[in-house]
Protein backbone atom coordinates (compact mmCIF):
# COMPACT_ATOMS: atom_id res chain seq x y z
CA UNK A 1 0.00 0.00 0.00
CA UNK A 2 1.42 3.44 -0.98
CA UNK A 3 1.77 6.34 1.42
CA UNK A 4 -1.18 8.09 -0.20
CA UNK A 5 -3.38 5.01 0.08
CA UNK A 6 -2.31 4.52 3.67
CA UNK A 7 -3.16 8.14 4.45
CA UNK A 8 -6.58 7.75 2.88
CA UNK A 9 -7.26 4.53 4.78
CA UNK A 10 -6.28 6.21 8.04
CA UNK A 11 -8.49 9.19 7.27
CA UNK A 12 -11.48 6.96 6.57
CA UNK A 13 -10.88 5.05 9.81
CA UNK A 14 -10.40 8.25 11.80
CA UNK A 15 -13.61 9.68 10.38
CA UNK A 16 -15.34 6.48 11.45
CA UNK A 17 -14.14 7.22 15.01
CA UNK A 18 -10.94 5.19 15.35
CA UNK A 19 -8.58 6.98 17.77
CA UNK A 20 -5.83 4.56 16.79
CA UNK A 21 -6.08 5.63 13.12
CA UNK A 22 -6.07 9.29 14.11
CA UNK A 23 -2.99 8.84 16.27
CA UNK A 24 -1.20 6.99 13.50
CA UNK A 25 -2.06 9.72 11.01
CA UNK A 26 -0.73 12.40 13.35
CA UNK A 27 2.44 10.44 14.07
CA UNK A 28 3.22 10.19 10.37
CA UNK A 29 3.45 13.96 9.97
CA UNK A 30 4.01 15.52 13.40
CA UNK A 31 7.78 15.51 13.15
CA UNK A 32 7.83 17.34 9.83
CA UNK A 33 5.31 19.90 11.02
CA UNK A 34 7.17 20.42 14.32
CA UNK A 35 10.49 20.97 12.57
CA UNK A 36 8.83 23.30 10.10
CA UNK A 37 7.43 25.17 13.10
CA UNK A 38 10.88 25.41 14.67
CA UNK A 39 12.33 26.93 11.52
CA UNK A 40 9.43 29.31 10.97
CA UNK A 41 8.58 30.30 14.53
CA UNK A 42 12.05 30.05 16.02
CA UNK A 43 11.40 28.21 19.28
CA UNK A 44 9.95 24.87 20.46
CA UNK A 45 7.09 26.38 22.40
CA UNK A 46 5.71 28.24 19.36
CA UNK A 47 6.49 25.23 17.21
CA UNK A 48 4.30 23.14 19.55
CA UNK A 49 1.56 25.76 19.37
CA UNK A 50 1.74 25.56 15.61
CA UNK A 51 1.72 21.76 15.67
CA UNK A 52 -1.38 21.66 17.86
CA UNK A 53 -3.18 24.30 15.83
CA UNK A 54 -2.39 22.51 12.58
CA UNK A 55 -3.72 19.16 13.77
CA UNK A 56 -6.73 20.78 15.41
CA UNK A 57 -7.46 22.39 12.04
CA UNK A 58 -6.96 19.05 10.31
CA UNK A 59 -9.26 17.31 12.80
CA UNK A 60 -12.00 19.91 12.39
CA UNK A 61 -11.81 19.82 8.61
CA UNK A 62 -10.98 16.18 8.01
CA UNK A 63 -14.48 15.46 6.68
CA UNK A 64 -13.91 18.12 4.01
CA UNK A 65 -10.77 16.46 2.68
CA UNK A 66 -11.86 15.04 -0.65
CA UNK A 67 -8.72 13.24 -1.70
CA UNK A 68 -8.33 15.34 -4.87
CA UNK A 69 -4.86 16.29 -3.68
CA UNK A 70 -2.39 14.43 -1.51
CA UNK A 71 -3.12 14.57 2.19
CA UNK A 72 0.42 15.83 2.82
CA UNK A 73 -0.10 18.78 0.41
CA UNK A 74 -3.35 19.64 2.15
CA UNK A 75 -1.69 19.33 5.56
CA UNK A 76 1.29 21.52 4.66
CA UNK A 77 -0.99 24.12 3.17
CA UNK A 78 -2.82 24.26 6.50
CA UNK A 79 0.54 24.43 8.33
CA UNK A 80 1.66 27.28 6.06
CA UNK A 81 -1.49 29.31 6.72
CA UNK A 82 -1.41 28.60 10.45
CA UNK A 83 2.24 29.71 10.63
CA UNK A 84 1.29 33.04 9.06
CA UNK A 85 -1.65 33.43 11.48
CA UNK A 86 0.47 32.56 14.49
CA UNK A 87 3.26 34.96 13.47
CA UNK A 88 0.74 37.77 13.07
CA UNK A 89 -0.84 37.01 16.44
CA UNK A 90 2.55 36.95 18.13
CA UNK A 91 3.49 40.23 16.51
CA UNK A 92 0.24 41.80 17.68
CA UNK A 93 0.76 40.49 21.20
CA UNK A 94 4.32 41.79 21.21
CA UNK A 95 2.97 45.17 20.07
CA UNK A 96 5.19 45.20 17.01
CA UNK A 97 3.58 46.92 14.01
CA UNK A 98 3.17 44.86 10.82
CA UNK A 99 6.35 45.21 8.85
CA UNK A 100 7.09 45.71 5.23
CA UNK A 101 8.61 42.92 3.21
CA UNK A 102 12.08 44.31 3.52
CA UNK A 103 12.15 44.39 7.31
CA UNK A 104 13.11 41.48 9.47
CA UNK A 105 10.23 40.23 11.60
CA UNK A 106 12.26 37.90 13.58
CA UNK A 107 12.86 36.37 16.91
CA UNK A 108 14.41 39.67 17.82
CA UNK A 109 10.93 41.12 17.88
CA UNK A 110 9.93 38.57 20.54
CA UNK A 111 10.35 39.20 24.24
CA UNK A 112 13.98 38.68 25.20
CA UNK A 113 13.30 36.00 27.81
CA UNK A 114 11.58 33.89 25.20
CA UNK A 115 14.82 33.58 23.30
CA UNK A 116 16.70 32.59 26.38
CA UNK A 117 14.45 29.70 27.32
CA UNK A 118 16.71 26.92 28.60
CA UNK A 119 14.73 24.26 26.71
CA UNK A 120 15.86 25.81 23.44
CA UNK A 121 19.50 25.34 24.21
CA UNK A 122 18.84 21.85 25.47
CA UNK A 123 16.79 20.76 22.51
CA UNK A 124 18.49 22.46 19.65
CA UNK A 125 21.71 21.21 18.35
CA UNK A 126 24.23 23.92 17.77
CA UNK A 127 23.77 23.63 14.04
CA UNK A 128 20.01 23.97 14.22
CA UNK A 129 20.33 26.96 16.49
CA UNK A 130 22.58 28.63 13.96
CA UNK A 131 20.11 27.96 11.16
CA UNK A 132 17.21 29.26 13.23
CA UNK A 133 19.15 32.38 14.08
CA UNK A 134 19.91 33.04 10.43
CA UNK A 135 16.36 32.33 9.30
CA UNK A 136 15.04 34.65 11.98
CA UNK A 137 16.79 37.53 10.23
CA UNK A 138 14.50 37.10 7.24
CA UNK A 139 11.07 38.65 6.82
CA UNK A 140 8.29 36.08 7.20
CA UNK A 141 7.49 36.12 3.48
CA UNK A 142 11.08 35.19 2.56
CA UNK A 143 11.36 32.67 5.39
CA UNK A 144 8.24 30.92 4.08
CA UNK A 145 9.65 30.73 0.55
CA UNK A 146 12.93 29.30 1.86
CA UNK A 147 11.02 26.76 3.95
CA UNK A 148 8.90 25.65 1.02
CA UNK A 149 11.74 25.62 -1.52
CA UNK A 150 14.64 24.21 0.50
CA UNK A 151 12.97 22.06 3.13
CA UNK A 152 9.73 21.04 1.43
CA UNK A 153 11.34 20.81 -2.04
CA UNK A 154 8.44 22.56 -3.71
CA UNK A 155 8.69 24.11 -7.16
CA UNK A 156 8.31 27.85 -7.59
CA UNK A 157 5.04 27.17 -9.39
CA UNK A 158 3.69 25.32 -6.35
CA UNK A 159 4.97 28.03 -4.00
CA UNK A 160 3.35 30.73 -6.11
CA UNK A 161 0.08 28.82 -6.05
CA UNK A 162 0.20 28.29 -2.30
CA UNK A 163 1.07 31.88 -1.49
CA UNK A 164 -1.13 33.38 -4.18
CA UNK A 165 1.80 35.27 -5.71
CA UNK A 166 3.45 35.16 -9.12
CA UNK A 167 6.21 32.69 -9.86
CA UNK A 168 8.64 35.55 -10.47
CA UNK A 169 7.86 37.03 -7.07
CA UNK A 170 8.56 33.67 -5.48
CA UNK A 171 11.90 33.43 -7.31
CA UNK A 172 12.84 36.99 -6.36
CA UNK A 173 11.99 36.35 -2.71
CA UNK A 174 14.04 33.18 -2.68
CA UNK A 175 17.06 34.83 -4.25
CA UNK A 176 16.80 37.81 -1.90
CA UNK A 177 16.52 35.42 1.04
CA UNK A 178 19.62 33.48 0.00
CA UNK A 179 21.59 36.69 -0.38
CA UNK A 180 20.47 37.88 3.04
CA UNK A 181 21.39 34.52 4.59
CA UNK A 182 24.78 34.67 2.92
CA UNK A 183 25.32 38.16 4.31
CA UNK A 184 24.32 37.02 7.80
CA UNK A 185 26.76 34.13 7.59
CA UNK A 186 29.56 36.46 6.54
CA UNK A 187 28.71 38.82 9.41
CA UNK A 188 28.85 35.90 11.85
CA UNK A 189 32.29 34.94 10.59
CA UNK A 190 33.52 38.52 10.96
CA UNK A 191 32.20 38.71 14.55
CA UNK A 192 33.67 35.37 15.54
CA UNK B 1 30.47 42.56 -7.60
CA UNK B 2 30.85 44.10 -11.02
CA UNK B 3 29.02 41.68 -13.33
CA UNK B 4 25.62 43.15 -14.31
CA UNK B 5 24.22 39.72 -15.16
CA UNK B 6 24.75 38.11 -11.75
CA UNK B 7 21.37 38.83 -10.18
CA UNK B 8 19.35 37.75 -13.21
CA UNK B 9 21.44 34.66 -13.92
CA UNK B 10 21.51 33.41 -10.36
CA UNK B 11 17.79 33.96 -9.96
CA UNK B 12 17.25 31.85 -13.05
CA UNK B 13 19.78 29.28 -11.88
CA UNK B 14 17.59 28.39 -8.91
CA UNK B 15 14.53 28.28 -11.13
CA UNK B 16 12.99 24.86 -11.75
CA UNK B 17 12.42 25.55 -15.41
CA UNK B 18 15.96 26.24 -16.56
CA UNK B 19 16.12 24.92 -20.10
CA UNK B 20 19.11 22.94 -21.38
CA UNK B 21 20.09 25.80 -23.66
CA UNK B 22 19.86 28.34 -20.84
CA UNK B 23 21.85 26.00 -18.65
CA UNK B 24 24.57 25.71 -21.23
CA UNK B 25 24.75 29.49 -21.64
CA UNK B 26 24.87 29.88 -17.92
CA UNK B 27 27.75 27.42 -17.62
CA UNK B 28 29.56 29.26 -20.40
CA UNK B 29 29.16 32.56 -18.56
CA UNK B 30 30.26 31.04 -15.26
CA UNK B 31 33.45 29.73 -16.87
CA UNK B 32 34.31 33.30 -17.87
CA UNK B 33 32.93 35.33 -14.93
CA UNK B 34 34.69 34.99 -11.61
CA UNK B 35 32.19 37.19 -9.73
CA UNK B 36 29.21 35.14 -10.77
CA UNK B 37 31.02 31.93 -9.95
CA UNK B 38 31.97 33.16 -6.49
CA UNK B 39 28.43 34.39 -5.83
CA UNK B 40 26.92 31.09 -6.97
CA UNK B 41 29.31 29.13 -4.77
CA UNK B 42 28.40 31.11 -1.65
CA UNK B 43 24.67 30.85 -2.35
CA UNK B 44 24.94 27.10 -2.90
CA UNK B 45 26.94 26.82 0.29
CA UNK B 46 24.30 28.81 2.14
CA UNK B 47 21.59 26.53 0.83
CA UNK B 48 23.64 23.50 1.76
CA UNK B 49 24.05 24.80 5.29
CA UNK B 50 20.29 25.10 5.59
CA UNK B 51 19.93 21.51 4.42
CA UNK B 52 22.18 20.38 7.24
CA UNK B 53 19.20 20.85 9.55
CA UNK B 54 18.86 17.91 11.94
CA UNK B 55 15.34 16.68 12.43
CA UNK B 56 14.32 17.13 16.04
CA UNK B 57 12.02 14.85 17.96
CA UNK B 58 8.64 16.15 18.89
CA UNK B 59 8.15 16.67 22.63
CA UNK B 60 5.47 14.51 24.17
CA UNK B 61 1.94 15.65 23.44
CA UNK B 62 -1.44 13.90 23.41
CA UNK B 63 -1.89 14.27 19.62
CA UNK B 64 -5.40 15.54 20.14
CA UNK B 65 -6.45 12.10 21.33
CA UNK B 66 -8.35 13.44 24.33
CA UNK B 67 -10.44 15.64 22.10
CA UNK B 68 -10.84 12.87 19.56
CA UNK B 69 -12.00 10.35 22.15
CA UNK B 70 -14.29 12.84 23.85
CA UNK B 71 -16.02 13.75 20.61
CA UNK B 72 -16.21 10.19 19.32
CA UNK B 73 -16.98 8.49 22.59
CA UNK B 74 -20.15 6.34 22.53
CA UNK B 75 -22.74 7.59 24.99
CA UNK B 76 -22.97 5.10 27.90
CA UNK B 77 -26.45 3.70 28.59
CA UNK B 78 -28.27 5.80 31.12
CA UNK B 79 -29.41 4.20 34.35
CA UNK B 80 -31.58 5.17 37.33
CA UNK B 81 -34.92 6.94 37.63
CA UNK B 82 -33.92 9.59 35.10
CA UNK B 83 -33.36 6.91 32.48
CA UNK B 84 -36.84 5.44 33.15
CA UNK B 85 -38.64 8.80 32.98
CA UNK B 86 -36.52 10.73 30.51
CA UNK B 87 -39.17 10.08 27.82
CA UNK B 88 -41.68 12.14 29.83
CA UNK B 89 -40.61 15.65 28.73
CA UNK B 90 -40.60 14.53 25.09
CA UNK B 91 -44.07 12.97 25.45
CA UNK B 92 -45.40 16.11 27.13
CA UNK B 93 -43.94 18.27 24.38
CA UNK B 94 -45.50 16.02 21.75
CA UNK B 95 -48.91 16.16 23.45
CA UNK B 96 -48.72 19.96 23.61
CA UNK B 97 -47.75 20.08 19.95
CA UNK B 98 -50.77 17.88 19.03
CA UNK B 99 -53.12 20.12 21.04
CA UNK B 100 -51.69 23.13 19.29
CA UNK B 101 -51.86 21.63 15.78
CA UNK B 102 -55.41 20.27 16.19
CA UNK B 103 -56.57 23.62 17.53
CA UNK B 104 -58.15 21.93 20.53
CA UNK B 105 -60.25 23.98 22.91
CA UNK B 106 -61.88 23.09 26.20
CA UNK B 107 -65.02 25.08 27.03
CA UNK B 108 -66.54 24.96 30.49
CA UNK B 109 -70.22 25.86 31.00
CA UNK B 110 -72.91 25.32 33.66
CA UNK B 111 -73.95 22.06 31.99
CA UNK B 112 -70.42 20.64 32.03
CA UNK B 113 -67.35 20.99 29.80
CA UNK B 114 -66.72 20.19 26.16
CA UNK B 115 -63.56 19.52 24.18
CA UNK B 116 -63.73 20.89 20.67
CA UNK B 117 -61.22 20.34 17.81
CA UNK B 118 -60.99 23.02 15.20
CA UNK B 119 -61.45 26.76 15.16
CA UNK B 120 -65.25 27.44 14.60
CA UNK B 121 -66.50 26.66 18.09
CA UNK B 122 -63.57 28.47 19.53
CA UNK B 123 -64.27 31.51 17.35
CA UNK B 124 -67.96 31.58 18.40
CA UNK B 125 -66.92 31.27 22.01
CA UNK B 126 -64.41 34.06 21.56
CA UNK B 127 -67.07 36.25 19.87
CA UNK B 128 -69.46 35.59 22.74
CA UNK B 129 -66.84 36.36 25.30
CA UNK B 130 -65.88 39.49 23.43
CA UNK B 131 -69.53 40.70 23.22
CA UNK B 132 -70.05 40.10 26.96
CA UNK B 133 -66.83 41.80 27.76
CA UNK B 134 -67.72 44.76 25.54
CA UNK B 135 -71.17 45.14 27.23
CA UNK B 136 -69.57 44.99 30.64
CA UNK B 137 -67.02 47.55 29.63
CA UNK B 138 -69.74 49.85 28.23
CA UNK B 139 -71.86 49.59 31.38
CA UNK B 140 -68.85 50.26 33.55
CA UNK B 141 -67.90 53.18 31.38
CA UNK B 142 -71.37 54.75 31.55
CA UNK B 143 -71.49 54.26 35.31
CA UNK B 144 -68.12 55.86 35.57
CA UNK B 145 -69.28 58.83 33.46
CA UNK B 146 -72.36 59.26 35.63
CA UNK B 147 -70.31 59.17 38.79
CA UNK B 148 -67.90 61.62 37.31
CA UNK B 149 -70.69 64.02 36.29
CA UNK B 150 -72.26 63.84 39.75
CA UNK B 151 -68.96 64.53 41.38
CA UNK B 152 -68.32 67.44 39.00
CA UNK B 153 -71.73 68.99 39.79
CA UNK B 154 -71.16 68.63 43.52
CA UNK B 155 -67.72 70.17 43.19
CA UNK B 156 -69.09 73.09 41.15
CA UNK B 157 -71.79 73.89 43.74
CA UNK B 158 -69.26 73.74 46.55
CA UNK B 159 -66.96 75.97 44.61
CA UNK B 160 -69.66 78.54 43.86
CA UNK B 161 -70.73 78.59 47.50
CA UNK B 162 -67.20 79.09 48.61
CA UNK B 163 -66.74 81.91 46.10
CA UNK B 164 -69.92 83.61 47.17
CA UNK B 165 -69.13 83.33 50.87
CA UNK B 166 -65.69 84.65 50.31
CA UNK B 167 -67.04 87.51 48.19
CA UNK B 168 -69.67 88.45 50.79
CA UNK B 169 -67.20 88.30 53.60
CA UNK B 170 -64.74 90.40 51.73
CA UNK B 171 -67.46 92.99 50.88
CA UNK B 172 -68.51 93.32 54.56
CA UNK B 173 -64.90 93.62 55.63
CA UNK B 174 -64.32 96.32 53.01
CA UNK B 175 -67.36 98.35 54.14
CA UNK B 176 -66.24 98.14 57.76
CA UNK B 177 -62.82 99.32 56.77
CA UNK B 178 -64.28 102.21 54.68
CA UNK B 179 -66.61 103.16 57.49
CA UNK B 180 -63.77 103.18 60.02
CA UNK B 181 -61.66 105.23 57.65
CA UNK B 182 -64.42 107.81 57.15
CA UNK B 183 -65.06 107.97 60.90
CA UNK B 184 -61.40 108.52 61.54
CA UNK B 185 -61.30 111.26 58.91
CA UNK B 186 -64.35 112.89 60.39
CA UNK B 187 -62.82 112.96 63.88
CA UNK B 188 -59.56 114.32 62.53
CA UNK B 189 -61.44 117.09 60.65
CA UNK B 190 -63.37 117.92 63.79
CA UNK B 191 -60.19 118.28 65.77
CA UNK B 192 -58.68 120.44 63.04
CA UNK B 193 -61.77 122.59 63.04
CA UNK B 194 -61.67 122.97 66.83
CA UNK B 195 -58.05 123.94 66.65
CA UNK B 196 -58.82 126.47 63.96
CA UNK B 197 -61.60 128.00 66.00
CA UNK B 198 -59.35 128.19 69.02
CA UNK B 199 -56.63 129.90 67.02
CA UNK B 200 -59.15 132.25 65.53
CA UNK B 201 -60.55 133.04 68.97
CA UNK B 202 -57.08 133.63 70.34
CA UNK B 203 -56.32 135.89 67.50
CA UNK B 204 -59.54 137.83 67.98
CA UNK B 205 -58.80 138.11 71.66
CA UNK B 206 -55.35 139.49 70.93
CA UNK B 207 -56.84 141.96 68.49
CA UNK B 208 -59.33 143.14 71.09
CA UNK B 209 -56.62 143.59 73.67
CA UNK B 210 -54.57 145.60 71.18
CA UNK B 211 -57.58 147.81 70.40
CA UNK B 212 -58.26 148.21 74.10
CA UNK B 213 -54.66 149.23 74.74
CA UNK B 214 -54.79 151.59 71.79
CA UNK B 215 -57.97 153.16 73.13
CA UNK B 216 -56.45 153.56 76.59
CA UNK B 217 -53.40 155.20 75.05
CA UNK B 218 -55.48 157.55 72.99
CA UNK B 219 -57.66 158.53 75.99
CA UNK B 220 -54.57 158.99 78.13
CA UNK B 221 -53.00 161.30 75.49
CA UNK B 222 -56.17 163.31 75.12
CA UNK B 223 -56.45 163.78 78.87
CA UNK B 224 -52.83 164.77 79.02
CA UNK B 225 -53.46 167.55 76.52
Amino acid sequence: MSVIDEDEALIVAALAGSPHAWEKLVKRYECRIFNQGLRLMGNPSDAMDLLQEVFLGVYRNLHRFRGDAKFSSWLFRIAHNKAIDLSRRKRLLAGTPPNAEGEADSLESLPADRQQEPEISLMHSELNQRIIKRLSQLPLAQRLVVELKVFQSMTFEEIADMQDISENTAKTRFYAALKKLKQTTEDEHVLS
Amino acid sequence: MSCPKTAYLLQEYFSDSLSAQAGAEFDKHLAQCRECRAELDTLLHTRQELLSWQEQRVPHWDRGLELFKREHAATPPATGWFARWQWAPTAASFAMLCLLLLNTSVSVSDSGFAIVFGGAAERAEIDRSLATFEAQQLAEFESLIRRFEARQDSNNVQFLQAVMEQTQQSTAESLDRIYAYFEEQRLRDLQDMQLGYQQLADSDYATLRSLQELAQFVSYRDSAR
